[in-house]
């Protein structure tokens, strides 16, 4: 039993992790908070499903398509959406959340409302890991949640565009000042954050069915897992990620699983009552307010 | 030293009523060393920020090397090869001093005048840290820049715009804060940078070093241009006298 509680609480906090980094990636190089971040997810997952089912495609083209496409979708967003309002923190949100309720309630609309809407394992069969049957594709999500951080780690410390994204998120003023445009900084860090999202939804949505409820449900984890450990810390999301997974588990195996969502909620309010800018934040003002 | 690299003409710039810069000419030659004084609150910063693009004007025009860079944004302004200082130093203060001057090094102007690829970027990095005073065989240009003493990351506004390669280099009050033995061993890289063909205009309240190395003074007060001289003349200028007016010693400690 504990182990189980152990191996499953660290796959579900891999699974929030992956879930969250794209709207909080976005949101620490730019500033932007992309609440339009479900209504991608679902998309990519749609996305993936039609190109499999109506285009026949094989699997991996598809996902490569899908990550791309999306990617290409969060950069256009922004220019013909955020730019507009930008540097308005509330017409950001307003603006981007309209975007992702009408992504999502357009396939409600559509009919996109149905059980066959599923995507197929990466790879069927499961092993025993201590005696706790686990299957592959959530292998495939811890695999691809620690390749993510490594490649992230890798992105932003030795590549020109990742320091162009660290210099931004660090002193905005500076870095212009150095000849980084910004406008296609803040345009790239919604592309990355959208092309995580769809990769998350890839791996993660075939252990369900796409659901268009799950599309605000991923936005209410990102912002969760956000508040929780910061919005702008990488070691903050996987932390947070961690105290909520297992907080999670634990609700679910010793309360009842309908009280698994209540998590979210009561992380959001607690942490936002002692330690506005997160457990790891480093936007101390917050707290610093009179 | 006869080519003129800025060119400003009219420069006016309102905040909300109050007069930041009032019909501000004046130009610089290439290789000139170009000091720029004023009491506090004269517009000194806010005409640095006119001609970085951080501010835009109400009216008046900007123009480097013949071409119109009024209005236009920083990043522009810096690829073309404005580099600035910031007087109150900004740093990317989660990064190693090391760090910091990569993030310029990789900019697209420094791969156009270098290369697109080229491996000596850290040798580059640590040379610059080097000449501004760092301890090239200690741990100091390793440490996050938030660590780092204030003299330090003042050297080190100095170094991020050299690895930017400018040709004007514009250097928005360096010495403020600086410690006299700092400002002693920064003084000649100045020089040397400058006799190196370099173009700087240097916005100073440090008045006796700035008269050492400058060829020529324009002195601000309330925005406007008050005077235009070479440094050993400009504080006989009646209206300079007047501007200091006995405030003076104060400048220079500031």
């Amino acid at each position: 039993m504990l182990l189980s509680i152990l191996i499953y609480g660290l796959i579900n906090s891999i699974i929030l992790a992956l879930t969250a980094i794209g709207f909080s990636l976005t949101f620490g190089i730019s500033g932007v908070a992309n609440f339009a971040y479900g209504g991608f997810y679902i998309l990519s997952g749609f996305l993936v499903w039609m190109l499999l089912n109506y285009l026949r495609f094989p699997l991996l083209l598809a996902i490569a398509l899908t990550i791309g496409v999306v990617g290409l979708l969060g950069f256009i967003t922004y220019w013909i959406i955020l730019l507009r309002v930008r540097g308005i923190a509330l017409s950001e949100v307003i603006a981007t959340f309209a975007l992702g309720v009408g992504i999502l309630e357009l396939f409600r609309y559509l009919g996109f409302v149905t059980y066959e809407f599923t995507l197929p394992y990466l790879k069927k069969g499961m092993i025993l890991i201590a005696g706790v049957p686990v299957d592959y594709q959530r292998l495939y999500i811890i695999g691809i949640g620690l390749a993510l951080v490594l490649f992230l780690y890798f992105f932003t410390h030795h590549t020109r565009i990742g320091l162009s994204f660290r210099g931004i998120a660090q002193n905005e003023r500076t870095a212009i000042s150095l000849g980084i445009r910004s406008d296609w900084t803040a345009a790239l860090s919604l592309a990355f954050g959208c092309a995580m999202g769809a990769l998350a939804a890839i791996v993660i949505l075939p252990l369900g069915i796409i659901s268009i409820n799950t599309g605000y449900e991923v936005l209410l984890i990102a912002v969760a897992v956000g508040i929780v450990g910061g919005l702008e810390s990488v070691s903050g999301i996987l932390i947070a990620s961690l105290i909520l997974g297992y907080t999670q588990v634990f609700t679910g195996t010793y309360l009842k699983p309908e009280w698994m969502m209540v998590v979210y909620l009561a992380a959001i309010v607690i942490v936002l009552t002692i330690k506005p800018s997160g457990l790891f934040g480093k936007f101390k003002e917050l707290e610093e307010r009179v | 030293m006869s080519e003129t690299i800025l060119k400003v003409e009219g420069l006016n710039k309102n905040f909300g009523g109050v007069a930041a810069i009032v019909d501000v000419s004046f130009e610089v030659k290439k290789g000139e060393l170009l000091g720029i004084i004023g009491p506090n609150g004269s517009g000194k910063t806010t005409l640095v920020n006119l001609l970085t693009g951080f501010v835009k004007p109400d009216s008046g025009r900007v123009f480097y090397r013949g071409v119109d860079i009024t209005g236009k944004k920083p990043y522009k302004i810096a690829e073309m090869g404005i580099a600035r200082t910031f007087q109150m130093v900004k740093p990317f203060y989660q990064l190693s001093a090391f760090k910091n001057l990569i993030i310029p090094l990789y900019s697209s102007r420094v791969r156009r005048l270098r290369g697109g690829m080229y491996g000596d970027r850290d040798d580059v990095a640590i040379d610059l840290l080097e000449d501004v005073g760092f301890e090239r065989d200690s741990f100091v240009p390793y440490k996050v820049a938030s660590s780092l003493p204030h003299g330090y990351l003042k050297r080190l506004e100095l170094a991020r715009c050299l690895a930017l390669r400018p040709e004007l280099l514009i250097l928005d009050e360096l010495f403020s804060g600086m410690s006299m033995s700092e400002v002693a061993s920064t003084l000649p890289i100045i020089e040397r940078l400058n006799g190196e063909g370099l173009t700087i205009l240097m916005v100073e309240h440090r008045l006796k070093e700035l008269f050492r190395i400058a060829h020529r003074v324009i002195a601000l007060n309330f925005g406007s241009k008050i005077a235009d001289s070479p440094p050993g003349e400009i504080m006989e200028n009646e209206a300079v006298k007047a501007a200091y007016l006995g405030s003076e010693e104060e400048g220079e400690d500031a």
